[in-house]
């Protein structure tokens, strides 16, 4: 064999075909990291847009009476996981407050100020209802509603209420029991208002819908009482609202991505496949021709090494089994409590000459790890086994000193 | 990879821009609707000057609703082929009538006496329906979850206060309206009652499918077992366990907290 031993780096390789192999290190680099990069990328941009919709309402409907109060009511998506949600209210005279989640439960809430503290449990859509004053002020004739929306919303104003001034554009207006339906986008809106003197001229397209929302409010002898300000619930007669719309089209452009994003990642990941094999099938070629050249020398080297290490913890290990071996039957004679699984533990850390990594543990009594973990904590509460550290895994070893104690 | 490097470009840009891509083809598509609003708050400015000042309208208040009376005509010629210029004439038309609208509401005396019945009334009508609102979200919940109970009275008592407001008699409204709340109030009594019974179980389904979840993080072998907030989180989930054995939902709702702040952490350290 050539004694001499050659860096792979500096060597070239000049198959029979004639090709030339270069360094494949930094290639190997370029082709792991960029395609990481990129579906980080396509990642962060899928998720964007589900990161901006997620804990702001995904409906927002508000009604204003004609008193300036307001009805607010909105459904939000919260974390499933979580115990509580804190919600911002919209101000701080707040009435009537309820919040219900998607099955229809009552959730208990503590209104502090203007937040809510709501307690989810589990539930992953709430729905809020609340009357609010701190909406719209007035002054003189004229009402001004102003809100700082976190996502579009509805606003249905007063009957016989004239839009006087507002500081930005609507998307949509809908004509709904003579009321005004405003469609605006998130962000801050005033809108001035006054009870008109002219009538508003309604829609000849949209017809006057009788108010869905109030379907037993039994009125039949009274023909002037249905409620001008609980519309709320588009009727199904009238236009479909863009609010809803504009939320399928929004969830569309983030399915698209999503999948856009799926079928990146998995052609990603066949990409990076393929040239992880490929050059890891050339490693090893080169691989195996270095330690042609190399194992002779170090096998003598090793083999003492391997030798002497085995001598080494074989005397340790038959040291420990005589001096820490304890009989189990004194054990289970001075803990009469045990329960049997626990019982089967100490047997087997007891055949194990004393100690036992917990892992062992988990093999051999296929318990999962916070079962097993208990278990042991257990053992070591009555003072059966103590716990070790060792390389980042517990050991559990069986106390010698038990008798001493009792 | 260059084929992939242009379709990540490509659903990074689609994905920043798709939102605002959202809202302007909204408004471009309702693009009438701002007619619709300048027409009427023209109309309704136009009234109220003449109601508050005749034709004696003070100059700075004239020029304001030439200037939004122009830009509502701007408006009209410039729908629906130049939808920018038709946006900012809408603007300037209300910032103009909100000005308008605002230097004219003050001083008018007359009219707030003329309309201060009518706001009372309002009032009444508008706290009744309020009323009303939350009535039915309540009524909502009981039909959910099919609880019976009889809303005949309070439905009754709500026709009666419509008449009664009908016929202007504010004082038996009023009296109306006080039973009403007190039976609603009752009726959410009863409805805190069953969510309460109804949230003790719901709340212990919840702890102990999270805690199920939680043992499978926990029983993850890439997390780092020797970390002290392992140690915690365990005995944590063996504490929830007992106190909801022992129906101590309040303690273990608090335990629960701090165990998701611990998993926090432990989360934390494995992507690390």
């Amino acid at each position: 064999m050539d004694p001499e031993i050659v860096p792979i780096h500096r060597k070239e390789f000049l198959r029979e075909d004639g090709m030339l192999f270069v360094r494949t290190d930094g290639i190997l680099d370029t082709m792991t990291k960029i395609p990481l990069l990129v579906a980080s990328m396509i990642i962060v941009a899928a998720v964007m847009p589900i990161q901006s919709s997620f804990s702001s309402p995904r409906i927002l409907d508000l009604v204003i009476y004609p008193d300036g109060s307001t009805h607010v009511s909105s459904e939000i998506d919260v974390d499933p996981l979580v115990t509580d949600f804190e919600l911002d209210l919209f101000g701080s005279t707040i009435d009537n407050f309820v919040v219900v989640n998607e099955n229809g439960f009552l959730l208990t809430t503590d209104v502090l100020g203007n937040s809510a503290l709501v307690e989810t449990f589990g539930s992953s859509v709430i729905t809020v209802d609340y009357d609010i004053h701190d909406l719209v002020s007035k002054q003189g004739r004229v009402w001004t509603f102003s809100l700082d929306a976190p996502s579009d919303f509805t606003l249905l104003l007063p009957k016989n209420s004239a839009i006087v001034g507002m500081t930005n554009l609507p998307i949509n207006m809908e004509i709904i029991n003579n009321q005004n339906q405003l469609t605006l986008s998130a962000g801050e809106t005033e809108i001035d208002y006054l009870f008109g003197t002219v009538p508003n001229t309604p829609d000849p397209t949209v017809p006057n819908t009788p108010d869905p929302t109030v379907p037993n409010t039994p009125d039949p002898t009274v023909p002037n009482t249905p409620d001008p300000t609980v519309p709320n619930t588009p009727d199904p007669t009238v236009p479909v609202n863009t609010t809803s719309q504009s939320d399928n089209l929004t969830y569309a452009i983030i399915g698209g991505i999503t999948v856009a994003a799926i079928i990146g990642g998995a052609t990603i990941i066949r990409i990076k496949q393929k040239t992880v094999k490929s050059i890891h099938d050339q490693q090893t070629i080169q691989k195996t021709e270095t330690i042609d050249t190399e194992t002779i020398d170090t096998e003598t080297i090793d083999t003492e090494t391997i030798d002497t290490e085995t001598i080494d913890t074989e005397t340790i290990d038959t040291e420990t089994i005589d001096t820490e071996t304890i009989d189990t039957e004194t054990i289970f004679k001075l803990k009469p409590d045990l329960r049997e699984d626990d019982k089967e533990i100490v047997k087997f850390i007891s055949n194990n000459g004393g100690q036992v990594l917990e892992s062992e543990l988990r093999k051999k009594f296929l318990q999962p790890r916070t079962t097993m973990w208990r278990a042991v904590k257990r053992l070591e509460r009555n003072g059966v086994v103590e716990i070790e550290k060792k390389d980042l895994q517990n050991l559990v070893k069986l106390r010698k000193n038990m008798e001493e104690e009792k | 990879m260059k084929i992939l490097a242009l379709f990540t470009i490509f659903v990074l840009i689609f994905g920043t821009t798709s939102t605002s891509l959202v809202s302007d083809a909204y408004a471009q598509k309702n693009t009438n609707i701002l007619l619709d609003i300048a027409t009427q708050a023209d109309r309704q400015i136009l009234n109220q000057l003449d109601r508050s000042y005749g034709d004696l309208v003070p100059s700075d208040i004239q020029i304001l609703y030439e200037k939004g009376h122009a830009a509502v005509k701007s408006l009209e010629s410039s729908l629906p082929n130049d939808v920018e210029q038709a946006r900012e004439d809408f603007l300037t038309a209300m910032k103009s009538f909100m000005e308008i609208t605002r230097m004219i509401s003050e001083p008018v005396t007359e009219t707030k006496l003329a309309t201060s019945s009518d706001v009372s009334d309002r009032d009444l009508k508008s706290e009744l329906n309020r009323l009303h609102k939350y009535f039915q979200s309540l009524k909502t919940i009981f039909q959910k979850h099919n609880m019976e109970t009889d809303f005949s009275e309070i439905e009754r008592l709500f026709v009666l206060a419509y008449e009664q407001i009908n016929s202007n008699l504010i004082e038996e409204t009023t009296n109306t309206f006080h039973q009403l709340e007190s039976l609603i109030h009752i009726k959410k009594q009863e409805i805190r009652e069953y969510s309460s019974n109804s949230a003790s179980a719901r709340i212990v389904e919840f702890a102990l499918n999270q805690l199920e979840k939680i043992q499978k993080i926990l029983e993850d072998p890439s997390i780092d077992t020797s970390m002290p907030e392992f140690e915690k989180a365990n005995s944590l989930v063996v504490e929830i366990e007992t106190l909801i054995l022992e129906d101590n939902i309040s303690a273990a709702k608090e335990k629960f907290g701090e165990l998701n702040k611990i998993m926090k952490i432990i989360k934390r350290s494995t992507v690390e």
